[in-house]
């Protein structure tokens, strides 16, 4: 699993069965990846989201967008608990 | 199953809700169970099968979710009032309702059905199998004609989910209901709808989702679209390991072995004068319930004195299904229903014939 200092993405999805869904996939596809609670800056939703380690980022989108799981967005947490929205 | 229950009760969050750990073991209950229903059902997105309450919750979402005023609706005189009452209401509100009469071993015709197909014909609702006679419907052949002519299709599968092979992959079904708590093994107050892609259908119930808190209005997307408030996790963490139990076993294997106890069943039965069967005499042409009547006995007589002889538990009546009971003769008294499952045993059969035998006459 990642280190904390080492660049992640957050990925938010449309609802808990998705989120369920890509973790499967992704962990099928050896992306090493981790559930978390949707950070309250990305979403007023009180559900879940996956964070993977930035490098796995092409693998991860290869693996969603064949299960036509493709997140509805995609975050770089930054110094200060700031997110930078990014493509997938 | 019943220990999933139990430890699912004393450990219950509530799924979707929140990001902490009870909260994500009911989610992973509930993404479980659905997963393994689209295994079971051969449908590769899982997300399609919206949990509910039990068959009559889904069949309900199903009729009102798709009908309009100006529809028109077919279906059969075997359905059970799960399907009936909601489509007299649908009618009450515009809808036309066409009922295809039944033979008289339960049987509806297939060219019947689809004879009563009108240019504004918006659904087709048949049972896979009568839950009086046990009959098993045409559904196949209607399912294919329908969706060749854009009319949808809801099919009750309460009476065959996880007892007979039902294939998503090769039914163009578009609407499929059935409860938990029947030939799927599980608990009481489960049951889903398996709702295909692209079907337009409008929530019965709307509310809290979990998702898309921001905004007032109801998600689209399944299967939050049609699952609002808390669920019933802990019901459902028992099914999950019932379809568990289910996919190891295999529903071909599960059917062998109920036509078998059901071939036994009828041939019982037959021996026995006085007893009137109904339904089809080929079990391939049958789910597991079976009907019958004794000669001059009350059904409800007949059941009372079979449980208190061998405690042998059955259901007589009318089973909720008066329809179905016209279509048979057996309107008012009902009949008496048995049926067999993957744990019956072949002594059970015995015992229960047996039974049978010696109540049969006011001495008894």
């Amino acid at each position: 699993m990642t280190r904390a200092k080492d660049p992640v993405l957050i990925l938010i999805f449309r609802g808990t069965h998705q989120v369920l869904s890509a973790e499967k996939r992704l962990k099928g596809g050896g992306v090493p990846m981790r559930l978390i609670p949707v950070p309250r800056h990305l979403s007023s939703d009180c559900g879940l989201a996956i964070r993977v380690p930035l490098d796995q980022r092409d693998r991860a989108r290869d693996i969603l967008s064949r299960a036509r799981l493709l997140p509805v967005s995609a975050h770089l947490p930054r110094e200060g608990g700031e997110y930078d929205p990014v493509v997938l | 199953m019943a220990k999933a229950v139990a430890g699912a009760i004393l450990r219950a969050g509530n799924p979707g809700r929140s990001g902490h750990a009870l909260s994500i073991r009911s989610a992973r209950d509930l993404f479980v169970a659905r997963e393994r229903l689209a295994e079971l059902f051969g449908c590769a997105d899982s997300s399609r099968f919206v949990f509910s309450e039990n068959a009559t919750v889904a069949l309900n979402q199903a009729i009102k979710g798709v009908l309009r005023p100006g529809d028109h609706v077919v279906t059969t005189s075997v359905e059970h009032n799960s399907v009936m009452r909601p489509l007299r209401r649908m009618e009450e509100a515009g809808v036309r309702v066409t009922v295809v009469p039944a033979r008289e071993d339960g049987v509806t015709e297939a060219r019947d059905v689809i004879a009563a197909f009108r240019k504004a014909t918006r659904l087709v609702v048949m049972v896979h199998a009568s839950n009086v006679s046990g009959a098993l419907q045409p559904v196949d052949a209607v399912v294919a004609a329908a969706h060749r002519r854009g009319i949808l299709t809801l099919v009750d599968a309460a009476q065959t989910a996880g007892s007979v092979p039902i294939d998503l992959s090769s039914l163009p079904v578009d609407l499929l209901a059935a409860s938990g708590h029947k030939g799927l093994l599980g608990p009481q107050g489960t049951g889903f709808l398996f709702v295909r892609e692209g079907v337009p259908i409008v929530p019965l119930i709307e509310g809290g989702t979990g998702s898309r808190s921001e905004s007032d209005r109801q998600p689209e997307f399944f299967p939050d679209a049609l699952e609002s408030g808390t669920p019933n996790s802990v019901g459902v963490a028992g099914l999950a390991v019932s379809l568990a139990w289910i996919l190891r076993k295999g529903v071909g294997t599960i059917r062998r072995g109920e036509v078998a106890l059901v071939d036994l069943l009828l041939h019982g039965l037959s021996r026995i004068s006085g007893v009137t069967v109904y339904g089809p005499a080929d079990p391939l042409l049958r789910g597991s319930a079976v009907s019958f009547r004794v000669e001059g006995m009350d059904p409800a007589e007949v059941g009372a004195r079979l449980e208190k002889r061998s405690g042998v538990l059955v259901r007589a009546g009318l089973h909720c299904s008066p329809n179905g009971h016209r279509a048979l003769g057996t309107f008012p008294a009902g009949t008496v229903r048995v049926s067999p499952g993957p744990f019956t045993m072949r002594a059970e059969i015995a015992t229960f014939l047996s039974s049978l035998r010696k109540i049969r006459g006011p001495s008894a």
